[in-house]
């Protein structure tokens, strides 16, 4: 039975939007399968882990006739990538193989029924609905992200914190070590609403998210969530715990404030990252009158030692931290400028951007 | 070369050994389980010792001899159970340092007979008899009676090409069995089993493969892969394949390093959650430090923290999770575990707790990592 006859790009792009959340090592062989639905000229494309589900829907002049099956995701999608990319691609099934024809190349795949694949529930009631721009939503996932913990047994970590509030949406993560805060105003009047996001649901929208002013769909409702852009719809599962209070640990009242331009500093921290290991990342950050210096070692006696000018004029402070720790909010910031709050040796710093109070970033020092 | 694997399992090994102090209760049923009963002189009567019928606890049987298992009698069952079926039985308690001894003699007996041993516990091993001269049953009676002189206690053995299948031999001919199968015996002796005599078909596989009509190990070796993986997934199932078929090309591991460790204990009576929380709270903290003693012992660190927990109504679960670094002390692992057992339900009374360590490293690696004890922590408590 023919089933469509379309450009390699046509299958390939939707199958890479879903293919992403597909699991190497699967209790349920079908998991490692996409479903396929082919009806009329609309080609939809599902593919779930049972925690998160995407789904894609694009038309195009497909031809052949309606079927519906479950195919190995990434052979499929292994074998589309490597056909060239001007090919005209061919599907067939035929007693439940799928055939893939383009030019001289055929192959034949084994499907199972697309009745047996497992499908998410949408969220019953209305729940919290919002929109906000896929650029905004992308923005404030790269600024706070990274912080977010992994594989730690403190399972509601492994996540990100969701607020929405009025008319701002809020997100949060930490991994116990260091905090990032990140907010943006939306158009909306909601009441409070706060879930965790999943990692793995995290790091797919910050793949699969444009930057441009698009619109992103958000609703939130039981312990589900749903995200849809363009011709996505992600459904995700929500992490079930309560997420620690935040707002306990962003400090008020840090006596002291150093401006730094944020390339240089990245700069100087990069170079000083060398002679650290993987083991141990420690740096120490010493500010004297006018200068900061920063210096790290190896447990092969190495040194390294980076000096910048800063508008500081008190006491000798010698604080040490991850260096990664630092390198991820710099990295992930696009100011020109950030400001640094400090009190002493064993406090937390606060990481801010002038002018702003949008983003906060909190990091406990090390003892080196 | 073809190989030739043997599987040596004891007789009824605690119950055996019991027999060997108290010969006057040579065919008796007889019992063991229990742990606070005192133990009756060597050369004590037979009416002297205590039955089943006088019991009252919480206590599993252990092991049972023949006689009492004819009675319906197993290991695992409750004592108060156990005395329903036979309530004049004997029961003695256990003695886990007499069976400790028994099994270190027997082990070096097979020694002496066939080197290559894999210790796969205290009463069983697999013996590697590919590179010995001289006739299979002759080496296996040798081994047999080489443990009869060291120990007076009666072993049973399989040999076949691999342990799959020895594992299975060794169960056909007990109690003092020798059962020897050849490779193109298969089929007539294996494939009428049931498919839960293989070691690795559990009771719910069992059940699952029922539910597909498949019982024998003649159906499992016929059914179509395709089904199997449909069902099992694809590692299992191509493993179920290959058991029922007779292909296991496992070596026989005579060095192995400890994969886990554990600590568990039983309640004297069920504790409740909430209402005996600083109770539970320091039987587990306590478990916990054992679990670290028993580390520091083994020199070892551990990556994986897991807990057990039986409920009253003797559903257990078991959670785990693995951290970023190994940990040895009991603060930790104290920490972890109370992390794992924040994911069960508790709301039920409990009767057992256990504390596990696994993903097991060599001690060193634990204590060079000590990023995690430098780097300061953010305080969110109130």
């Amino acid at each position: 039975m023919h089933l469509l006859t379309t450009t390699r790009d046509a299958i390939l792009a939707p199958l890479q939007s879903v293919a992403g959340i597909v699991e190497k090592r699967h209790t349920l062989p079908i998991l490692s399968n996409v479903l396929i639905e082919k009806h009329g000229e609309q080609l939809t494309m599902l593919a779930t882990d049972i925690e998160i589900q995407i789904r894609t829907t694009t038309a195009g002049d497909l031809g052949g006739s309606d079927a519906s099956l479950t195919v190995g995701a990434r052979k499929l999608q292994d074998i589309l990538r490597a056909l060239p990319d001007s090919a005209e691609v061919n599907l067939t099934l035929d007693d439940k193989r799928l055939t893939v024809k383009a030019g001289k190349s055929r192959f034949a795949l084994q499907t199972l029924p697309a009745a047996d694949y497992p499908r998410m529930n949408l969220p019953e009631g209305e729940g919290t609905r919002f929109q906000v721009t896929q650029k905004t939503f992308k923005r404030l996932l790269a600024q706070v992200s990274y912080a977010m913990a992994q594989q730690d047994i403190r399972y509601y970590l492994n996540g990100l914190l969701v607020i929405v509030d009025g008319g701002e949406l809020r997100m949060v993560a930490t991994d116990g070590h260091r905090l990032a805060y990140a907010a943006a105003p939306i158009e909306a009047d909601l009441p409070r609403t706060e879930v965790i996001l999943p990692r793995k649901t995290v790091m797919e929208l910050a793949r699969q998210l444009g930057d441009a002013d698009d619109a992103l769909e958000v609703v939130l409702a039981g312990n589900q969530s749903v995200f849809r852009f363009g011709p996505i719809e992600l459904v995700s599962k929500l992490i079930d715990g309560k997420f620690p209070d935040y707002e306990r640990v962003i400090p008020q009242n840090h006596p002291t404030t150093i401006t730094f331009d944020r390339a240089p500093l990245l700069s100087a921290l990069s170079r000083v990252a060398i002679l650290t290991s993987d083991k141990f990342r420690g740096v120490r950050l010493v500010l004297e009158d006018g200068l900061l210096r920063i210096v790290s070692s190896n447990n092969e006696q190495e040194e390294a030692q980076e000096e910048l000018e800063i508008d500081y004029h008190g006491d000798a402070l010698d604080i040490g931290f991850n260096v990664t720790y630092l390198l991820d909010v710099l990295n992930n910031v696009s100011h020109e400028q950030i400001e640094w709050h400090l009190a002493d040796g064993n406090s937390s710093a606060l990481i801010t951007v002038p002018g702003n109070a949008h983003f906060k970033y909190v990091v406990m020092p090390m003892r080196i | 070369m073809k190989r030739r694997i043997a599987h040596l399992d004891m007789d009824a090994f605690y119950a055996s050994v019991e027999l060997l102090r108290y010969p006057q209760l040579r065919g008796q049923p007889v019992v063991i389980g229990g742990r606070r009963l005192s133990r009756p002189d060597n050369n004590a009567r037979a009416e002297d010792f205590a039955r089943l019928r006088d019991y009252a606890g919480r206590g599993v049987v252990t092991t049972a001899t023949y006689e009492a298992r004819r009675f319906g009698i197993h290991s695992g069952m409750g004592i108060m159970k156990a005395a329903q079926l036979a309530p004049d039985a004997i029961l003695l308690p256990a003695d886990f340092d007499a069976y400790r001894h028994y099994s270190r003699l027997f082990k070096a007996a097979v020694a002496r007979v066939a080197p290559l041993i894999e210790d796969r516990g205290i009463d069983e091993i697999y013996i590697d008899l590919s590179e010995l001269p001289g006739d299979t049953e002759d080496i296996a009676r040798d081994i047999k009676q080489s443990v009869r002189e060291a120990t007076g206690l009666s072993c049973s053995i399989g040999v076949s090409p691999n342990k799959l299948l020895s594992k299975i031999c060794s169960e056909l001919d007990k109690p003092d069995g020798l059962t020897i199968l050849q490779a193109e015996d298969i089929q007539t002796r294996i494939w009428p089993l049931p498919a839960n005599r293989i070691n690795g078909i559990g009771p719910k596989a069992a059940d699952k493969l029922a539910g597909l009509g498949i019982h024998s190990i003649a159906e499992l070796a016929a059914a179509d892969l395709g089904l199997l993986q449909a069902h099992f997934g694809g590692s299992y199932a191509a493993w179920l394949h290959a058991a029922a078929h007779g292909r296991d090309e496992r070596p026989v591991v005579t060095s192995s390093e400890p994969k886990s460790v554990s600590r568990e204990t039983t309640f004297e009576r069920d504790l409740h959650p909430r209402l005996n929380r600083s109770e539970l709270s320091r039987i587990f903290t306590d478990l916990c430090m054992r679990v670290a003693d028993d580390l520091a012992r083994k020199n070892v660190a551990g990556r994986t923290v897991g807990i057990k927990l039986r409920y009253e109504d003797f559903q257990t679960v078991t959670r785990d999770s693995t951290l970023p670094d190994p940990v040895i002390d009991g603060a930790q692992i104290r920490r972890a575990a109370g992390e794992c057992l924040r994911r069960v339900p508790l709301d039920k009374r409990i009767r057992l707790l256990g504390v596990r360590i696994g993903s097991l490293c060599p001690r060193s690696e634990a204590v060079a990592s000590t990023d995690a004890a430098t780097q300061g922590e953010l305080d969110f408590s109130e």
